[in-house]
């Protein structure tokens, strides 16, 4: 097997953001353009390639969706490696290597410093802290040799620091209760409160949530604590002021919910079937149906509630969850004795 | 892989079962490529240690102190008699010269480590924390190497501090988004698995959050 020699007309595209492919390119003369979208602002980017360039590795490579277009500007010829082609090719050339390894190096170290920065809610901890914290950590969880490990390391690396005392005295204490009580076992300790153990702080949500989302939630956590009529209620309430048409049409499903569940079986196939009417794109549609079958389950009518059971067998695959909830209510409604 | 290694004896390293090879936080100016035994990668979060992978002979860790001088990012700890070779930005050209294989597992490892990084990116730059949460199921899935989960529901070996952790989030703020999905039948959480009911519905509602891409 040899790489394959290519052309490509002025225009055409040698491959789009998105392809998945093992195809590896190194440009032989012409002018081929990568287009990408900046990850952050979405903006287009276009980066020329050169003559003796290799294209395409590193989603070749990973094995994941080209993250750039390949547009040919002028008339280009290229070689095309599969992944094991250029891995041959390039195993006898480590200097290529080594030039790829410093171009992604340089590229990771990049990327790694924009997610840093966006990393606003992991605490920043500088690294003599950051040590100190992780050798407490294994005090307090009585891992002697792991924290004399680490104040060790601290002392090496920060004779005169700010916690040099105290590593100094956890340690002996940790070689101590090594030897009196054994790894795992001795005193209880707490970590004194210091910057290496404060809580993250907390963000709040940048998308506050509307009023009447709040009252849904709060109806559905009545709805979690069984208190069935307190949240029909809520979900009344919330329905009929028509506010949002999401939250409308939620809080409309879980009355339907809500009724079933305070046994209210002829309310709930009404205000089911009235729903679907109204809304056939329900996004819950085979869930509606399911209830309105155990509503006739509920009543005693098997026969009816066979007839909802089935239709929501024909409506699905056998690895949608409700398919299991389903064949379960048709084996009981069978063992039933009529 | 064939890989010529008896000329690196003189880099070799020994370790017991259950020492500490480096932890978080220390300088580290070396790598290391696994000969024998295992080798467990943690983090301590808050008060836990979290496991965030084992690695099996012939992989390499440590490897991004070969970029710069940074502290290491997680902890390494022998989880058998472990054998390694130990490698610094001194004789690590040496290696390369000598083994283009350990280069390409290397180049490999790097590409790897710039997806994941830019995957995490696209997920921290959005703003609606529940899209966010969305879009880490997303890329749990892409990355899901079985591939054996088609269609909309989909199967998630993790846990809500994983997702938490993916999503740059307090894991409080995390279980508040989750229990709403919850409560949406959206998702349902089991001790081992969580289990997405309709993927492709979240990558609709990610895409409609994503800024200005594609327009």
């Amino acid at each position: 097997m040899a790489p394959k020699a290519m052309t490509f007309k002025a225009n055409s595209v040698i491959y789009f953001k998105g392809d998945i492919s093992d195809k590896i390119y190194i440009l032989k003369s012409g002018k081929v353009s990568m287009s990408s979208e900046d990850i952050e602002t979405g903006q287009e980017v276009r980066d020329l390639i050169q003559t003796g360039e290799f294209f395409g590795v590193k989603s070749a490579l990973g094995r994941y969706p080209r993250e750039e277009s390949a547009l040919v500007l002028n008339d280009a010829e290229v070689l095309q490696f599969t992944v094991p082609e250029f891995e041959q090719f390039i195993g006898q050339n480590t200097r290529v290597i080594m030039k790829m390894l410093k171009v992604f190096s340089n590229q990771l170290r990049r990327i790694h410093a924009r997610v840093s920065s966006l990393l606003v809610t992991e605490e920043k901890t500088d690294p003599e802290s950051g040590l100190f914290g992780i050798g407490q950590y294994y005090f307090s969880k009585k891992m002697y040799a792991e924290a004399v490990y680490v104040f060790r390391r601290y002392l090496t690396y920060y004779p005169s620091g700010k916690f040099a005392k105290e590593a100094a005295n956890k340690l002996s204490l940790a070689e101590q209760y090594a030897q009196k009580y054994g790894q795992g076992k001795g005193p209880s300790i707490s970590i004194s409160d210091d910057s290496s153990s404060a809580p993250m702080h907390q963000t709040t949500s940048r998308q506050e949530l509307s009023n009447v989302g709040k009252a849904y939630y709060n109806a559905v956590s009545l709805f979690g604590q069984n208190q069935f009529q307190e949240a029909l209620d809520e979900f009344k309430n919330i329905a009929e002021q028509k506010k949002d048409e999401e939250y409308t049409v939620k809080a409309l499903f879980e009355m339907g919910r809500c009724y079933f569940q305070l046994n209210q079986y002829d309310m709930a196939i009404r205000h089911f079937t009235s729903l679907i009417q109204k809304y056939p794109k329900l996004p819950d549609l085979r869930e509606a149906l399911f209830y309105i079958g155990q509503s006739y389950a509920g009543k005693n009518e098997a026969d009816r509630a066979m007839g909802f059971y089935t239709k929501i067998l024909s409506m699905t695959t056998d690895t949608d969850p409700i398919q299991r909830k389903v064949k379960q209510a048709i084996r009981l409604l069978e063992e039933k004795p009529r | 892989m064939n890989l010529n290694l008896a000329a690196f004896e003189r880099f070799a390293v020994k370790f017991q079962k259950g020492d500490i090879i480096f932890v978080e936080y220390e300088p580290g100016d070396s790598f290391y490529l696994i000969q024998s035994g295992r080798v467990q990668i943690s983090k301590i979060m808050g008060n836990i240690e979290k496991t965030l992978d084992i690695l099996y002979p012939g992989e390499i860790f440590g490897e991004m102190a070969i970029l710069e001088e940074a502290p290491r990012s997680a902890n390494a700890i022998a989880l058998d008699n472990v054998k390694a070779l130990e490698f610094n930005r001194a004789n690590f050209e040496i290696l390369m010269r000598g083994n283009p294989a350990i280069a390409l597992k290397l180049l490999k490892l790097f590409t790897k480590r710039i997806y994941d990084q830019r995957r995490r990116f696209m997920i921290l730059t959005l703003e609606d924390v529940q899209a966010r949460v969305m879009d880490v199921f997303l890329m749990l899935a892409e990355t899901d190497a079985s591939g054996q989960q088609e269609g909309e529901k989909h199967e998630f070996k993790t846990t809500i501090e994983d997702i938490a952790h993916w999503a740059g989030l307090p894991t409080e703020k995390c279980k508040e988004v989750i229990n709403h999905f919850i409560n949406q039948h959206r998702i349902e959480v089991e001790p081992d698995k969580i289990i997405v009911k309709n993927l492709n519905e979240f990558a609709r509602f990610v895409n409609s959050r994503r800024k200005s891409i594609g327009m």
